[in-house]
């Protein structure tokens, strides 16, 4: 793409807050119907890393934060769904911290659900339970047990007792807890939702919940009990993006994105996801086309690739930064998909399929981008960068994204020419040219000679035309021009040198007329330089002998027609044959009475 | 005959009409601004966003105002620059309070401006700074300012605070435009 091509943008600059200070990863901020008027809302948390200050929800109207309420612990991702058919439509807002999910609605919570925990390994439960009994202990054996069992399947109260320093401490920490048993709190990682009968705007969805322990939760959008539940994958995976397609009632593909570098497909009715693609390098983020269902994937390596739902990779192209987001951008209004590749320094590219198509520019690199309706407005992407930054960017109503570049490279070889059908119209003529094939020819041989004649006769009428007289050979071309009434005429010549590089020299001309007729001011002109491609002007004054006699005695002089005449010839010098002559024949004078 | 001329001769509207074409974004208040120039027999009190357009027909020293009220959706836009050519004047109408959209505002205005029918014309053009109500609502300097309207030299602006629902601001933007219309007619005449 030139740059010329680039330099007026095709998205406005709306707002910038470089002071907003928000703090956020992929999936955590939505565009939502917030109030159920249409007015699209911006829902986003900040999140906190320190243990001392709660993590935030955000909610910004247009391009002023309107809600801010702090939650319970640190969010991971952010959904919206319409949950029933109840008007007016208000969407419930899904927010998952550790492992549990937050519903609101008109920006109140509602409902909180939790996800299953884990069941203890054996040994686990075994040692907390003959605690529980005995009450009694020693620091140093519960240690030595707890050791014996992977650190990654323990309880986070057991996890936590293993990293305390002092014996001390950790006699108090279990003498506090001594009297429960653990439980293995199964955190949510990621989540998503899936439109449940029907294809639209308002349709009601189901949310889907993706767990530490690679379980996948299909949620009821009423009551938040399990439709249906699956394990990602046969192998240890576990899921941090979820995209899906297609209907829960009907058929579905849940596609999910695991940290191990797989790519999984879980469809209707199974109980394990299988795994679809895996990637050697680190996955940064995924989105799912509409439509084809193509499966576009960022990874650590700077590297952009699209699998079809099958799996099979389609392309790949290399990011000139690394990528830290990527976000669709649907563009109902010309029917087109693209995705906004967000990278370090805050340049963001729009690839459509696998061409680059359009740019812009965060004030830093993006941490999140959204795409979507803002207020009233339809395209809007509000990007917020790790300075904190939020943006808001307007896709121009006049953007035009039909690339010329497009059709030069060359997309599927191979397939045969589109050649269009016989049509009827076609069979009917070629019936008619084998039946009455005679008629046809000798009607076409009529019509090539009247076409010939045609183009004699005009060669006949220019060459007995007066006006302009041409020799080929010596290129030029020599009209003449008669003014005036009479008795008085000028005749105005003009040679035209037609040879567009040689020069014409050493040409004269002479007038030749009857002296009983006509007298003329000069009857020999030298020619000056003729410069190639230009013409050069000369005239004569006539004057008519206006005696009785004359005109009675010399009829043998008129020219068969009975016309007066001058002659003009062209001569180079001293070449005795002209290389060129004409005829004028002069108009008769009109007597005025 | 333009679009407008037929609309207008098939109205059966006389000669001493005056157009005005009322443009702005979606939602701005371009049909409660219309709604409020009517005689009181004729306002509705029910507005729903305009699809396509509506022409609307009232009266004001003498004049007598066709006022198309133009659809300010994205996809409607389009529409505008077909009734440029035949009109006396422009109401701009825009939502003050929405202030994510006010570089739509700049870039839709810039475009009309730059229009051919538009940019030899010297056209009145009344900016209503609608909405002045709302509590997050710029002021109508601070929009003159962000749309950039001290460039437009070639031609008569003016620019009004303004509330549709109330009719606070509308009297007095119509009273300027309705001068510029007359004056103008008068110098043709
Ligand atoms: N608060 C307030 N609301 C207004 C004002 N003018 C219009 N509205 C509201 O804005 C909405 C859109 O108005 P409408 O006339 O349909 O806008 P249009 O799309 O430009 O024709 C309606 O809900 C109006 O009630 C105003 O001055 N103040
Ligand atoms: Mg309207």
């Amino acid at each position: 793409m030139s740059r010329s091509e680039l330099s007026v943008s095709r998205w406005l600059e709306a707002h910038t807050d470089r002071g907003a200070g928000l703090t956020t990863l992929p999936r955590n901020a939505i565009l939502t119907d917030i109030v159920g008027n249409g007015d699209y809302h911006l829902v986003i948390t900040d999140l906190k890393l320190d243990n001392d200050t709660k993590s935030r929800l955000k909610v910004y109207k247009g391009t002023l934060m309107t809600h801010d309420q702090a939650l319970s612990n640190t969010p991971n991702s952010v959904i919206s769904f319409y949950a029933d058919l109840n008007e007016p439509r208000i969407p419930v807002v899904g927010v998952a911290c550790g492992s549990e999910l937050f519903l609101y609605k008109n920006l109140k919570p509602f409902y909180k659900c939790k996800v299953p925990s884990c069941p203890l390994s054996e040994q686990e439960s075994e040692l907390w339970k003959t605690l529980m009994e005995k009450q009694d202990f020693n620091s140093e054996d519960i240690i030595k047990e707890l050791k014996k069992i992977p650190f990654s399947l323990l309880s986070s109260r057991s996890q936590h007792i293993l990293n305390l320093e002092s014996p001390l401490k950790i006699e108090e920490y279990i003498r506090k807890y001594i009297n429960s048993m653990p439980t293995k709190e199964n955190v949510i990682t990621c989540m998503s939702t899936i439109e449940k009968t029907t294809h639209d705007k308002y349709s009601v969805n189901c949310p889907i919940i993706g767990t530490e322990f690679g379980n996948i939760y299909i949620l009821d959008p009423q009551n938040f009990s399990i439709l249906h539940q699956a394990n990602t994958c046969n192998v240890k995976a576990t899921p941090f993006i979820i995209e899906c397609s297609g209907l829960y009632d009907i058929e579905f593909r849940i596609i999910v994105a695991c940290r191990e570098g797989y790519i999984c497909i879980l469809r209707k009715g199974w109980l394990e996801g299988k795994s679809l693609i895996q990637i050697t390098n680190d996955i940064v983020d995924m989105v799912l086309i509409p439509g084809d269902n193509f499966i576009t994937v960022a990874t650590a390596d700077k590297g952009l690739h699209c699998y079809t739902k099958r799996g099979q990779k389609l392309w790949s192209a290399t990011t000139t930064n690394s990528i830290t987001c990527l976000c669709l951008v649907p563009l109902d209004h010309i029917n087109m998909y693209m995705v906004a590749v967000g990278m370090k320094n805050g340049l963001i590219h729009l690839y459509h399929g696998r061409h680059l198509t359009d740019f812009t520019v965060a004030p830093d690199t993006p941490s999140v981008i959204v795409f979507g309706p803002v207020g009233q407005e339809e395209n809007v992407m509000v990007i917020v960068t790790m300075g904190g930054t939020i943006s808001f960017k307007i896709l121009k109503r006049t953007a035009d994204f039909s690339n010329r570049n497009h059709e030069s490279v060359p997309v599927l070889q191979g397939k045969p020419l589109p050649l269009p059908k016989r049509s009827k119209l076609f069979l009917e003529q070629s019936l008619r040219e084998r039946q009455s094939a005679v008629e046809i020819h000798q009607t076409f041989q009529q019509d090539l000679l009247r076409l010939r004649l045609t183009t004699a006769r005009a060669l006949v009428q220019n060459l007995s035309d007066q006006s302009g007289v041409g020799n080929e050979k010596e290129n030029i071309k020599l009209s003449a021009q008669v003014l005036g009434l009479g008795p008085k005429f000028t005749v105005i010549l003009t040679l035209e040198n037609i040879n567009p590089n040689k020069v014409l020299t050493g040409l004269s001309v002479t007038f030749h007329s009857n002296p009983i007729f006509y007298t003329l001011t000069t009857y020999i002109i030298t020619v000056p330089l003729i410069p190639p491609s230009l013409s050069y002007k000369m005239e004569t004054r006539v004057q008519e002998t206006m005696s009785e006699t004359s005109s009675e005695t010399s009829v043998a002089e008129l020219e068969p027609a009975g016309v007066k005449v001058i002659r003009v010839f062209v001569t180079r010098y001293d070449h005795p044959r002209p290389i060129l002559a004409a005829t004028i024949n002069m108009p008769p004078t009109e007597f005025m009475v | 005959m333009g679009l407008f001329q037929k609309l207008v001769s098939f109205l059966g509207v006389g000669r001493k009409e005056v157009n005005v074409l009322v443009v702005g974004l979606n939602n701005s208040g371009k049909s409660t601004v219309v709604n409020n120039f009517k005689s009181d027999d004729d306002k509705v009190t029910d507005i729903v966003p305009t699809v396509g357009f509506s022409v609307e027909r009232f009266q004001k020293q003498n004049l007598a105002f066709t006022a198309f009220d133009m659809s300010g959706h994205g996809r409607y836009r389009d529409l505008w620059e077909h009734y440029y050519k035949d009109c006396h004047g422009i109401i701009f109408v825009i939502d003050s309070s929405d202030r994510l959209r006010l570089v739509v505002v700049k870039e839709e205005l810039d475009l009309l401006l730059q229009h051919p029918d538009i940019c030899q014309k010297k056209i009145p053009i009344l900016f209503f700074a609608n909405k002045m109500d709302c509590k997050e609502a710029l002021s109508s300097v601070k929009i003159a300012a962000a749309l950039g309207l001290d460039k437009i030299m070639d031609k008569p602006w003016h620019i009004s605070a303004s509330n549709a629902l109330t009719g606070e601001g509308l009297q007095e933007g119509v009273e300027w435009l309705t001068q510029q219309i007359r004056e103008l007619l008068s110098v043709k005449n």
